[in-house]
């Protein structure tokens, strides 16, 4: 499904990924965490060559490339394999809500104008904005844009859906509302790769949890494994830092 | 001198004269349309570094806008058919006109391909990374999402161009063209009464560029109805 080999990239001669291995299966749902400046961003925005690796051979769907020989021609089959929720959403901003949803399909699907508009419509009301089609994305709250970007994203079918810190740029009281959509895609069994610092999302979402940490995997396992039985000192670190808040919640849950 | 200044001659001249507005607003019209291909096009050549023709760009917007477009409008005028006549085509019997509208285009071409420049530039390259998220390839990101938006970002400099080039074009009698410009020359020569003459014309092109800022004003409104700050009540 999803298959990486020794991706490596940096920036300015600095390295931010230093050989990732990675493999993840149909239907799978996976989150990375890390500390920033962990390549975790960077990882993510390999997978649809919005960031070009300088060696290493990625693969999503049945499209296979070589990065140190891709053309353009495969980076744009690449990319129509997946599709991006973006942190700071992105939307097309001279576009309508609903113009937003259909652009993918009427340019790169070759859908005919009504049946994408009808296949966007649906899309929209299934994630709660079936009343917005002609807003613009200027006159929207910020986990509304969110939604509509999850929503252009769904509107691809692809074979994988890639978050980048998908609530990270949301008000708190906001950033329920996104998630919750999240989790209803995640159970239709659509493959995800979610970029995230929301600790509980991710351990009551993912399939798998990836720890990383200066440009490697430090750490992978169950969310289970990973957060209540982690094996790395790095890991650990980075959890107890972040735990304080977390912790709590997590005792609320379980004492709900 | 002329003669003693008589107020009551601006009312006679100026429907004389604005019967020849048309031709100024054609001038106008024509070299905006031709100014925007050309701006557009060397606009891309400049931010896609296209190699040899940006550098020809470069050279050409700087000339240009180094030179006085009085000066342009003569070596169009003189040059282009002596350039022409090399591979044997004679344009020297051609219309004065054409002539003024290639000097105004080329102008205009500059001037808008350093505001596009400018504008496609302003546009954030998120836009373009959401375009190549949903699959889009160069060519398509660029049209249908980076370029609508510079145009929306551009308008406001290019209207300011096209009244400077409204007003530009009141030069294009040096060359002998019948505008309005150039029948308030025959008509200084026919009554001598120079000040009235101007006056007439100061006139309509205030008018004229008055009606064309309100247009501008209500066309900006609405290519900024998504730029709207009236954010809706969530929920």
């Amino acid at each position: 499904m999803i298959y990486l080999k020794d991706i490596k990239k940096s920036f300015n001669q600095q390295p931010v990924l230093k050989g990732i291995n990675l493999k993840i299966g149909k239907g799978e749902v996976v989150t990375i965490l890390g500390p920033s400046g962990s390549g975790k961003t960077t990882l993510l925005r390999c997978l649809n060559f919005l960031e070009k690796p300088e060696e290493g051979i990625v693969q999503v769907g049945d499209i296979q490339v070589k990065s140190k020989k891709a053309t353009k021609r495969e980076i744009l089959s690449l990319r129509r394999q997946s599709a991006m929720v973006f942190q700071h959403y992105n939307l097309f901003a001279h576009k309508t809500v609903l113009e937003n949803v259909m652009e993918g399909l009427i340019v790169t699907k070759k859908y005919k104008k009504a049946e994408a508009k009808r296949e966007s419509e649906l899309l929209l009301e299934k994630v709660g904005l079936g009343d917005k089609h002609d807003h613009f994305p200027s006159q929207l709250s910020g986990d509304q844009q969110q939604r509509v970007g999850i929503a252009r994203a769904l509107a691809l079918n692809p074979e994988v859906i890639l978050f980048d810190e998908p609530t990270s740029a949301l008000d708190p009281e906001l950033v329920g509302e996104v998630l919750s959509v999240i989790k209803a895609i995640a159970q239709e069994g659509i493959t995800m790769v979610i970029v995230t610092h929301e600790m509980s999302f991710a351990k009551e979402i993912s399939d798998r949890v990836l720890f990383m940490d200066g440009g490697v995997i430090v750490e992978e396992g169950s969310p289970l494994e990973i957060f209540n039985a982690p094996k790395e000192d790095r890991t650990r670190q980075f959890l107890n830092r972040i735990s304080r808040d977390f912790s709590v919640s997590f005792l609320e849950e379980r004492a709900n | 001198m002329g003669k003693a200044f008589d107020p009551s001659l601006i009312v006679d001249f100026i429907p004389t004269l604005i019967y020849y507005l048309g031709v100024t607003l054609q001038i106008l019209t024509a070299s905006v349309l031709l100014g925007m291909v050309i701006g557009i096009a060397a606009a891309i050549l400049r931010v896609f570094r296209i190699p040899v023709l940006n550098q020809f760009v470069i050279l050409y917007i700087s000339f240009i806008r180094g030179t006085p477009i009085l000066i342009q409008l003569f070596l169009v005028f003189y040059g282009l058919p002596a350039i022409l006549l090399f591979i044997n085509i004679d344009i020297s019997r051609m219309d004065a006109l054409y002539f003024v509208i290639i000097t105004y285009a080329l102008s205009n071409g500059a001037h808008f391909a350093e505001i596009f420049r400018g504008a496609i530039k302003a546009v954030d390259y998120g836009q373009t990374e959401a375009a190549y998220s949903v699959g889009m390839n160069n060519s398509q990101s660029f049209f249908r999402i980076v370029l609508p938006q510079s145009i929306r970002i551009a308008f406001p400099n290019i209207a300011n161009s096209i009244i400077g080039s409204l007003k530009d074009s009141s030069l294009a009698f040096t060359i002998g063209v019948m505008d309005m410009m150039g029948r308030g020359e025959t008509l200084i020569a026919a009554t001598a009464h120079a000040l009235e003459v101007y006056l007439s014309l100061a006139v309509i092109y205030y008018a004229v560029v008055l009606l064309f800022e309100k247009i501008f004003r209500l066309y900006e409104n609405r290519i900024n109805r998504h730029q709207s700050v009236d954010v809706s009540v969530t929920g």
